[in-house]
């Protein structure tokens, strides 16, 4: 089909005014959190503030305790997701290489949980976590990385190495690699893309997770950026330029992350969309 | 280093990090030799309030050097229940922890709080005859005096004293009326712009059972059937429902209050420290934060009465967890924070109305040079004062009735509505008689 | 000699294990792989499996968390069906459900029709519409608090600048629900991603015989693209019923803690305050398996309605 030229500008036209319905808003918090504390509310729509205080980035940091949160944040991120690495491609490693039979035992298994919604489960892993002592640690917060966070990633890591010649498998192990051997040395490295897809995804799962540093962590010291924005909102009620610019702080790496996605990695399957939920 | 190396060593570590932080929960490390007992401190305030709190055990640290004593705040109240709910079940309490009595019911009746009484009773330091008995009471469970109230605090009407003169009208007296209150409320709302919308309020006031409480039984209304074994609620009496159609209609008729799309705009709080709002009730926990409003001059009015005079006790106390460890250390910072240096400190905040008679009635509290000038109508409402329920459930039972209570107030369901609704929602939480 | 007879030995002994590992070498292997799948069975073992059956018994007992759980029969169901409040979380979650859900798919439909074809600019296009997607919950429904301040807000000065009446949003008791899930129809980036790779992955064939057939573009819309959609349509609208239940928490949290009056108060909501602020886990768990009970129900009717609609095979 050939479009024309009339065509392709509404085209343009339609696109544009589609897109600026979903980025407006981010643009206005951009703007927002930078408008002067102190001043009274504005009265009509305003686009950009005057002067542009910067210094609310600063300001928000002496409010509570943003830097010691954000760090929290990235250590619970980088665990999680390097954990998560581990556990989803050592289980799509072995799911590939078992008896036919039991791979579709598994990936099934695999199928129905990525169905179980996180809702399901808070209460009684608030349960489980206060009987095995991991309320208020870390590990409460990391502790899905230990099943590979989401199914879904093992099944990615399933798919990845179905494609990869299995006979690489079998003569290595032949020669009597160990299985722990083939997966670092062969398996691994041919899921580059898949291994930094599930990488970034877990990161940004981790650190936008509201809902588990919310139930499991009690200590100031330990809260994440997410409770920590909450706690903001609590101390701030009205002060809407320090909250947005928290907002921007919490919000901005992920941004980051998804546009280094969108950028470096290329041919990704359909599924590998679907993961972020 | 290739880069599946890099990958390697990074996944290694990673692991490694995660086992360690598994190994390794936060266990204090006692310092070599040393008997050394470390105890928590839960409280739920604002950075004045932990910075007074710290003050008190920087104090008390240094009469006590064997006892550290680490002070966790939660700033939100309803997360700092949670918070020490969860701590309860998960057999880790605070050593020590603060709490307003009106959310201890649940703890006492669990036996999850050890009694004062024996500690009192052996107490070389303080003697339960030097504090209001008021604030007491709101602390004995079944003949126990279970935690020791730091305060003895009330609702009053702060008031912008610029407004006031601005509009010509004259302080409220001691002893004002409802109808005074409300016309002199109306007086002070004005519309500058015209819009339609009020800029600045006569009146800011919360709507929960908390503040409609003074009113109800200021009216001869009663909030419970029965006090000593209530079977369910009194809401629906001539008296309380009046009084509560009273409360109610400072929003929904003569709208001197914010209406619920002003108030979720910009909270009354907000307003009255910007200078938008002319009077606004709230205990003496306000007035650390309005020290340092500088744009204008205020003060504190005691509330209007109508039949009789009442009010309502706003207390908080220092209770002892039943599941702790070091009980004689906890027991000697709460003996400290309830002596005279302990609670002097608390008062220098401003934050406090000091539970102890002699120091309310000192310098200490009335100073002279700081405000409000007019201090005193906290101590002149102890006489009239009554605490609300004590009882396991009454969390629950509040959170409902202050909920269709603000459904009035904010013109969802009608003063009849409200009281039909809380009388049904909260029915299972009474004992069957 | 001796020696040598014990070196000899131990020799022989080291040759007999080598061979027996190397024959049981197979089974060896198994075994490793089997040990690489055990992180992620026992985690799911755990942290999933585990819970599920737990609600499941929690729901029938009393547990505070102080003391043991108390088996108490079907007493907590009785309790929670006799709470108004209960019924109104469930009418609630029903209607944010049926309309977030649909919405979102909607959204996600449309955008994919837009933005499948390779025209210029179409990647940054996408990436925009992506956005909202990608926030954090507690900073997306900040920022929406923000957005909605029937006072200060962008929104309503918005309105007001084009000259159209101002909204109390989530102040009034009509329009905080239908806020809520207004707010949540930015958030479908993932369904459009999936919808663009299911458009990519129609052969050009079929529009080119359809055009020969004169076929104008709706026609071809509803004959052969969305036909062709279904599956997907259906896989991703089961999905976004199934995550409302957890998308819809931080909002209602954040925003609204279930007001005004119980306007905005949702089942996830309503289970977590009955659990972390009450303390009644036994409570919680019977809403909490209600509230499963009930989406199952709705999943089985959005199949049995949709599942047998326009899919063919054949095509």
């Amino acid at each position: 089909m050939k479009s024309s030229f009339l065509e392709s500008l509404l085209w343009q036209v339609a696109a544009i005014t589609i897109t600026l319905l979903f980025v407006t808003p981010l643009l206005w918090v951009v703007t927002n959190s930078l408008r002067p504390v102190g001043l009274p509310p504005p009265r009509t729509l305003e686009w950009l503030p005057q002067p542009l205080a910067w210094s609310n980035y600063s300001t928000i940091f002496h409010l509570i305790p943003l830097g010691r949160q954000i760090g929290n944040s990235i250590l619970v991120s980088t665990v999680g997701a390097l954990l998560t690495l581990l556990t989803a491609s050592w289980a799509g490693f072995a799911m590939v290489q078992l008896p036919k039979r039991w791979q579709g035992w598994l990936v099934g298994l695999a199928i129905i949980l990525l169905m179980v919604p996180s809702a399901a489960v808070w209460l009684p892993r608030y349960v489980i976590f206060t009987l095995l002592g991991l309320i208020d640690t870390y590990t409460a917060l990391f502790a899905p990385a230990f099943m590979g966070t989401k199914s879904l990633y093992v099944l990615m890591f399933y798919w990845t190495f179905r494609r990869v010649p299995q006979e690489l498998f079998e003569s290595a192990r032949l020669e009597g690699a160990s299985a722990l051997l083939i997966w670092r040395r062969i398996a691994l490295p041919m899921a580059h893309p898949t291994a930094l897809a599930v990488l970034l995804l877990t990161f940004t799962h981790y650190w936008s997770d509201f809902v588990d540093p919310l139930l499991f962590i009690k200590s100031e010291e330990r809260y994440t950026l997410a409770v920590g924005l909450r706690m903001l909102q609590q101390m701030a009620v009205t002060n809407w330029s320090l909250l947005l610019a928290a907002v921007m702080v919490m919000t901005a790496p992920v941004i980051l992350v998804y546009l280094i996605m969108q950028y470096f990695i290329r041919n990704e399957s359909p599924l590998t969309r679907l993961l972020r939920g | 280093m290739s880069r599946q190396q890099v990958l390697f060593f990074s996944l290694l570590v990673a692991f490694l990090a995660a086992c360690t932080t598994i190994q390794a929960p936060t266990s204090p490390v006692a310092e070599e030799g040393a008997v050394f007992t470390e105890l928590t401190f839960l409280i739920s305030g604002d950075p004045t309030d932990q910075t007074a709190y710290q003050t008190l055990i920087d104090a008390f640290s240094t009469e006590h050097t064997d006892i550290s004593i680490n002070l966790i705040n939660i700033p939100s109240g309803g997360d700092f229940r949670k918070r020490l709910a969860a701590d309860f079940a998960a057999g880790t309490p605070p050593d020590v922890f603060l709490i307003n009595y009106r959310h201890l019911g649940h703890f006492f009746a669990a036996n999850a709080v050890e009694p004062l009484t024996d500690y009192l009773a052996a107490s070389t330091l303080i003697r339960t005859d030097d504090y209001y008995a008021e604030a007491l009471t709101a602390f004995q469970w079944q003949g126990k005096q279970m935690c020791m109230p730091q305060n003895i605090s009330s609702p009053v009407v702060y008031y912008n004293k610029d407004l006031f003169n601005a509009a010509g009208i004259a302080y409220p007296s001691d002893d004002w009326h409802w109808d005074e209150f409300v016309t002199t409320a109306q007086a002070l709302t004005q519309d500058q712009d015209g819009d339609g919308t009020a800029d600045i309020y006569g009146l800011g006031m919360e709507a929960t059972i908390v503040r409609a409480a003074p009113f109800i039984w200021m009216n001869g209304g009663e909030i419970l059937d029965d006090e000593a074994a209530p079977a369910g609620l009194a809401l629906d009496s001539p008296e309380s429902k009046a009084a509560l159609a009273w409360f109610v209609g400072l929003q929904t008729e003569h709208h001197v209050v914010p209406n619920a799309v002003a108030e979720e705009a910009e909270s009354s709080l907000s307003r009255f420290v910007n200078g938008r709002m002319a009077m606004f009730v709230d205990s003496r926990r306000a007035v650390p934060e309005f020290r340092l409003i500088e744009s204008f001059d205020w003060d504190v009015a005691a509330l209007p009465v109508s039949q009789q005079r009442a009010s309502v006790l706003h207390s908080d106390a220092f209770c002892m967890a039943a599941a702790g460890q070091q009980q004689d250390a906890t027991w000697a910072f709460i003996e400290f924070a309830s002596g005279v240096e302990g609670q002097t400190i608390l008062a220098q905040t401003g934050r406090t109305v000091p539970s102890r008679k002699a120091l309310a009635e000192s310098e200490s509290f009335l100073d002279p040079n700081a405000k409000p000038a007019n201090s005193r109508v906290f101590l002149d409402a102890v006489p009239g004062m009554r605490h609300l329920p004590l009882m396991a459930t009454w969390s629950d039972i509040e959170g409902i009735v202050s909920k269709h209570i603000e459904n009035a107030f904010y013109g969802i369901e009608t003063v009849d509505e409200a009281i039909e609704a809380a009388n049904q929602q909260s029915a299972e939480f009474f004992p069957v008689p | 000699m001796q020696q040598n007879e014990g070196l000899l030995d131990s020799v022989i002994l080291r040759k007999k294990i080598l061979a027996f590992w190397h024959n049981r070498h197979v089974s060896s292997y198994q075994l490793e792989l089997g040990l690489l799948l055990t992180p992620f069975l026992l985690g799911t073992a755990v942290l999933l499996l585990l819970p599920m059956l737990l609600t499941i018994f929690l729901a029938f007992t009393s547990y505070n968390a102080f003391t043991p759980p108390q088996w108490n029969g079907l007493q907590n169901f009785i309790t929670i069906f006799q709470r108004d409040v209960f019924w109104i979380a469930v009418r609630n979650s029903l209607v944010y459900v049926s309309f977030s859900a649909p919405l979102q798919l909607l959204g996600a439909l449309l955008l994919a029709l837009l933005l499948y074809h390779q025209r210029y600019g179409v990647r940054e296009y996408r990436i925009a519409a992506f956005l909202p997607s990608v926030i954090p919950e507690v900073a997306y429904a900040l920022i929406w608090l923000w957005i909605f301040n029937p006072l200060y807000g962008p929104l309503n000065k918005l309105l007001g600048w084009v000259g159209l009446p101002e909204q109390a949003w989530l102040v009034n008791t009509a329009t905080a629900l239908p806020s809520l899930i207004f707010m949540s129809c930015f958030r479908l980036g993932e369904g459009m991603f999936v919808l663009i790779a299911a458009l990519q992955g129609i052969p050009p064939a079929y529009f080119q015989a359809a055009a020969l057939d004169g076929g104008s573009r709706w026609q071809i819309l509803r004959h052969i693209i969305l036909p062709l959609l279904t599956p997907w349509l259906l896989l991703l609208l089961l999905r976004d019923i199934l995550l409302s239940t957890q998308s819809s928490f931080a909002p209602v949290y954040m925003m609204t803690e279930g007001g005004p009056g119980y306007a905005t108060m949702l089942l996830p909501y309503l289970i977590y305050d009955e659990a972390f602020s009450h303390f009644r886990l036994g409570h919680a768990a019977s809403m909490l398996l209600v509230m499963f009970v009930v989406m199952g129900i709705l999943l089985w009717l959005v199949y049995r309605l949709l599942g047998g609609w326009g899919y063919t095979d054949e095509i």
